[in-house]
């Protein structure tokens, strides 16, 4: 291919330019993601060299390790249900703030506010909030129920964790109602012509035009869960209360006990490739069932 | 992804009414769907107060005094002011501010790093002409779907062979080689820009890097601070790779080091929680306060809703 100097010249300065990004990639992706294979074909502590294994940290992970189901089925837990329960929450914020509401930036700041703290501060505080004499109990207490050891009871910390990421609907909030304000007017004015009622319009006219939003913002919420990891490892019993730790265990923070506490590196490496395969089965699920629920507009166009 | 999408959306209000407002002449009825209720105000002055309600204890717990944290007496509102807390922290008793430098370093070093590199790297693959471009560029995209749990571990081998570990440069450097999504972000920005300027640049025989600088950089800011704004909010906030990183209590940035400070201290005592709370309204100050300075660059991107994405 004959180009002119100009061309030429052009493409040099094109690879130049783009030299940060092929380097970072090829140093701290593609590198590393060649050895990560590699390494979860290994028994490796990170000291002595690594011990070629086969696939057997898989074949342990998937037949032999309670642990690690026990992190997976607690994954997916968390993320089936703090998912759809931030979406819907915050859709039904929206359409309430979507109406002519007096005060509304108030209430949309207050709403938003929470999904503005930091992680780690967001758990520091649901530590005391859920504390068994928090508030949250005391307001439980109120209305006659004994709440439990939110942080403590393995069967309620993943509640507890679902409570913190539905404290941040706000985002799915402002989200959603930016969507809805752009919803031709006229279709609820012909609506309300046609004598739908209220409850009629929002599940025929406002949810269907809202479809593409809420499936993207459920795909990237579903992967974001799948990786959760501050939260849990703020809120949840540690290592040193046996029994209890298994219990509320996710998959990133298994991980990350299994490469940085016990330095089993090869056996560490092998879950990351099957969260990856979890993340990317879930990813193309939601993707190929999209045309059986998302309305996009274009399509009727 | 979601952050950003979400953090670009609440600006949105304003441009068009619900329920007909400044529409007068032809439709100054407020149709049913849009007309609050009793039920409307009271749903949400109910869910704005319980959102609010972990806000004030967090407030609440932050001027309390150590007596009351030791015998766990918080009251949800606050009903004693102990200021001095928001000193002592930068006192003998925490090196809060010692946190704070170096949640600073780190995140303006990552700042700058993701700017000055996304930049070009975005502007090369909108303008530029090269063989083996788009190739490029959908491994570019295809990057996005890889979890950073994949090469968490050797990375830190890496980090580790090189010396760097308990220092801040694992965590700063890797931003000095762009990423995937800043790069589509820019990209996407400059081929909306119009390419006359560009192009009598170069006839007047301006090199491609005086056009970058010269021309695009001064059009590019909307962008580079849009990204520098999720850089330094994932960055000021980012846990695991502190975590991962910085064993020394000196090295360690806000995030990590509240966290810490719970960790310690002596066995069978309550942690300071009253300190542990100023140290988390710290964390949370700069992110309301960038949020509402950035927000303005945040909309000019439109990335509004997610949707567009999608379609």
């Amino acid at each position: 291919m004959a180009m002119s100097k100009l061309r030429r010249r052009e493409a040099l300065w094109f690879y130049l330019f783009v030299s940060p990004w092929v380097i970072g990639f090829l140093v701290f992706l593609l590198g590393p993601m060649i050895s990560s294979i590699y390494l979860s074909l290994t028994d490796w502590d990170s000291f002595t060299p690594p011990k070629w294994v086969g696939l057997q940290n898989y074949v342990k992970l998937l037949t032999d390790d309670p642990v690690f189901w026990k992190a997976l089925g607690n994954t997916f837990h968390y993320a089936a249900i703090s998912v759809p329960l931030g979406l819907l929450v915050g859709l039904w914020l929206a359409n309430l703030l979507n109406k002519q509401v007096r005060g509304r930036k108030v209430f949309r700041t207050l709403i938003y506010l929470p999904t503005l703290v930091p992680l780690v501060a967001a758990a520091m505080v649901f530590r005391v909030v859920l504390a068994p004499s928090g508030p949250f109990n005391d307001v439980l207490g109120l209305v006659g129920i004994s709440g439990p050891q939110w942080l403590l009871d393995p069967s309620w910390v993943k509640y507890a964790l679902i409570l913190l990421s539905v404290w941040g609907a706000g985002s799915a909030t402002v989200l959603l109602l930016a969507a809805m304000k752009g919803i031709p007017r006229e279709l609820y004015e012909a609506a309300e012509v046609d004598g739908a009622g209220p409850v009629r319009q929002f599940w025929s006219i406002t949810v269907p035009h809202l479809t593409p939003v809420i499936f993207f913002n459920l795909v990237m919420g579903l992967i974001a869960a799948f990786q959760v990891f501050s939260q849990v490892y703020i809120l949840t019993p540690k290592a040193s209360q046996p029994g209890t730790y298994n219990a509320s265990q996710t998959m990133v923070p298994y991980l990350f006990d299994q490469a940085f506490s016990y330095y089993h590196m090869g056996y560490a490496s092998a879950i990351s490739w099957l969260l990856f395969a979890v993340i990317l089965v879930f990813t193309l699920l939601a993707f190929r069932t999209t045309r059986r629920w998302v309305f996009y507009e274009t399509e009727v166009k | 992804m979601a952050t950003l999408v979400s953090a670009a959306a609440p600006q949105q209000e304003g441009e068009q009414r619900p329920g007909g407002e400044g529409r007068t002449s032809e439709a100054p009825r407020v149709l049913r769907v849009f007309r609050a209720t009793p039920f409307t105000y009271a749903t949400l002055i109910i869910v704005s107060a319980i959102l609010s309600t972990p806000l004030v204890f967090v407030v609440s717990i932050a001027l309390a005094s150590d007596h009351t944290v030791a015998a766990n007496s918080f009251t949800i509102f606050p009903s004693e002011f102990h200021w001095e807390n928001f000193t002592r922290v930068f006192g003998t008793d925490l090196p809060m501010g010692r946190f704070l430098l170096n949640s600073l370093i780190i995140s303006v070093g990552s700042v700058i790093g993701q700017m000055v590199s996304s930049g070009l790297v975005g502007y090369a693959f909108a303008r530029l002409r090269a063989p083996g471009k788009n190739a490029l560029f959908l491994i570019v995209i295809a990057t996005m779907m890889i979890p950073a749990q994949i090469t968490m571990i050797p990375q830190f081998i890496l980090f580790k062979d090189l010396g760097w570990v308990n220092t801040y440069l694992p965590l700063i450097v890797p931003n000095f080689f762009s990423n995937a999504f800043n790069v589509f972000l820019v990209r996407q920005f400059v081929s909306r820009l119009p390419n006359q300027l560009d192009e009598a640049a170069m006839v007047d025989g301006l090199g491609f890097f005086g056009i970058y600088r010269r021309i695009m950089l001064p059009m590019l800011w909307p962008v580079l601070i849009a990204i520098g704004i999720f850089t330094l909010t994932y960055n000021w906030g980012d846990f695991m790779g502190p975590l991962i990183y910085l064993n020394d209590e000196s090295k360690m940035p806000l995030a990590l080091g509240v966290q810490y400070i719970t960790t310690t201290g002596v066995a069978g005592q309550p942690p300071p929680w009253n300190l542990v709370m100023v140290g988390s309204i710290l964390l949370t100050l700069p992110m309301i306060a960038v949020y509402y300075l950035g927000q303005r660059y945040l909309y000019e991107m439109d990335i509004s809703g997610g949707s567009a994405g999608v379609k």
